[in-house]
């Protein structure tokens, strides 16, 4: 692992509190990488739409997951941070789609044939 | 989804059969990326995006997104597959799924119970108990094995509180049939109602717990921009217009009863975030809990009498 240098001499970035009791070195290549790897199902991009905070929340999952230990979503932001440059990234198409055409709300057939079951 | 096996064998151009069936001259109707349209997937139609277009062999092709279904299902097919959304179509769809849900009721018969038994149903109140014991033959719901397939889609629908489901069709009838409207703005707010529930929870947790923060703040964020966009019937557009003004959040005016017409979108709109399948869960769960605070909730967050006025309401008396 040694060709990953990324972490910085001084922890000027690290994360707050609850990495403190880990041998903090290796705990943040770690971690780093681990981040890297939730990337794949949740793209950054992602991170200033709609979605964002399901996408924060998976990440968080993930990393929860991964490392065993919780992670608030100001960590996982301060750790993006340092990868990519958050303000510049734009959303997808795809998510400003969902919303600009308004139509009306239609309560799913599934729902009206139970009333009708039940009477 | 099943096989898609209804081409309706017009390859080329089916000038001669210019009816208003479907496909109509389906060499004439086009499409353009970007357009929401209806597609044949099997017997029924979906809604669905044109993603791309392409020309093979000089046929059109259109690469489709089906809305709310994960990303897998997208595929090349012919125009003759597509419908415009308009709302003729749109009947049409749901005319078709009606016959379907027919169908598999008569098949299915009752061998087949989907719902778990236990904890969700144990305390549901009298009207449902009635329904139960009265159906013991009861139904599988309509379209589960379908819905099962929409990954995201299925612990949310298919442990969503009955009763809250009974809210909901009580909501619909109010609105669209008896044209009333709740009165806004609402108290509780949907934004109370989420600090709610997250004092709610931090108590139970006794500290906060930031995977349901996050959660909140995404519903509010979703709440704000769903509600104009996917959350309104037609009758409450106006009203719509006169509260909600300038920079005011939805999530501010509106209540419960909106919020919930929200948990019905949620799958569709989780479905954009690709989510893992163990995380997509443990996501679901907790949104059932927040649905579970609301049925505990129900009788001080929802409104008893839809009283607001509507333009064009024929004046019946609320209950």
């Amino acid at each position: 692992m040694d060709n990953v240098e990324s972490a910085p001499d001084s922890p000027v970035q690290a994360p707050p509190s609850s990495a403190s009791s880990l041998p903090k070195e290796q705990s943040q290549v770690e971690l780093e990488l681990r981040l890297l790897q939730a990337l794949e199902f949740y793209p950054p991009s992602k991170l200033k739409g709609i979605h964002r905070h399901f996408v924060l929340y998976g990440l968080m999952e993930y990393l929860r997951k991964s490392l065993d230990r919780q992670f608030s979503s100001d960590e996982i932001l301060q750790l993006l941070d340092r990868f990519f440059n958050l303000e510049m990234l734009k959303p997808e198409d795809d998510e400003k789609d969902n919303f600009s055409q308004a139509e009306d709300f239609s309560l799913p057939e599934s729902f009206l044939n139970k009333e009708d079951n039940s009477k | 989804m099943g096989s898609s096996s209804n081409t309706n064998s017009s390859g080329g151009g089916s000038d001669k059969e210019e009816d208003k069936g479907k496909g109509k001259d389906s060499s004439e109707q086009s499409f353009k990326e970007g357009d929401r349209v209806l597609a044949y997937h099997g017997p029924l139609l979906y809604e669905a995006k044109v993603q791309r277009i392409e020309n093979l062999d000089g046929e059109r092709r259109y690469f489709v997104h089906y809305l709310g279904w994960n990303k897998n299902w997208d595929e090349w097919v012919a125009n003759d597959r597509l419908l415009k959304l308009t709302e003729e179509n749109m009947r049409k769809q749901q005319e078709l799924e009606k016959n379907q849900v027919v169908d598999k009721t008569i098949k299915s018969g009752r061998s087949t119970q989907h719902k778990p038994k236990g904890s969700n149903d144990a305390k549901v109140d009298k009207d449902d108990t009635k329904s139960l014991v009265k159906g013991k033959k009861r139904k599988s719901q309509p379209g589960t094995e379908e819905k099962e397939r929409r990954s995201s889609e299925s612990l949310l629908v298919s442990q969503f509180p009955l009763m809250l489901k009974k809210q909901l069709v009580d909501d619909w009838e109010f609105v669209t049939q008896m044209g009333k409207l709740v009165k806004l703005p609402r108290s509780p707010t949907v934004d109370d109602i989420l600090k709610r529930y997250l004092e709610h929870r931090t108590k139970k947790d006794s500290k906060i717990n930031d995977s349901y923060a996050e959660i909140l703040k995404g519903l509010r964020c979703y709440f704000d921009k769903a509600l104009p966009a996917m959350l309104l019937y037609k009758k409450e557009r106006d009203q719509y217009a006169e509260e909600v003004k300038n920079d005011v959040s939805p999530s501010t005016v509106y209540g419960a009863e909106h919020l919930l017409r929200l948990f019905v979108k949620l799958p569709e709109l989780l479905a954009f975030v690709n989510m893992e399948e163990d995380a997509l869960n443990k996501l679901q769960q907790k949104l059932l809990d927040i649905l579970k605070f609301l049925q505990k909730n129900q009788s001080t967050f929802f409104v008893n009498a839809y009283d607001g006025k509507c333009k064009g309401a024929d004046g019946t008396k609320a209950k």
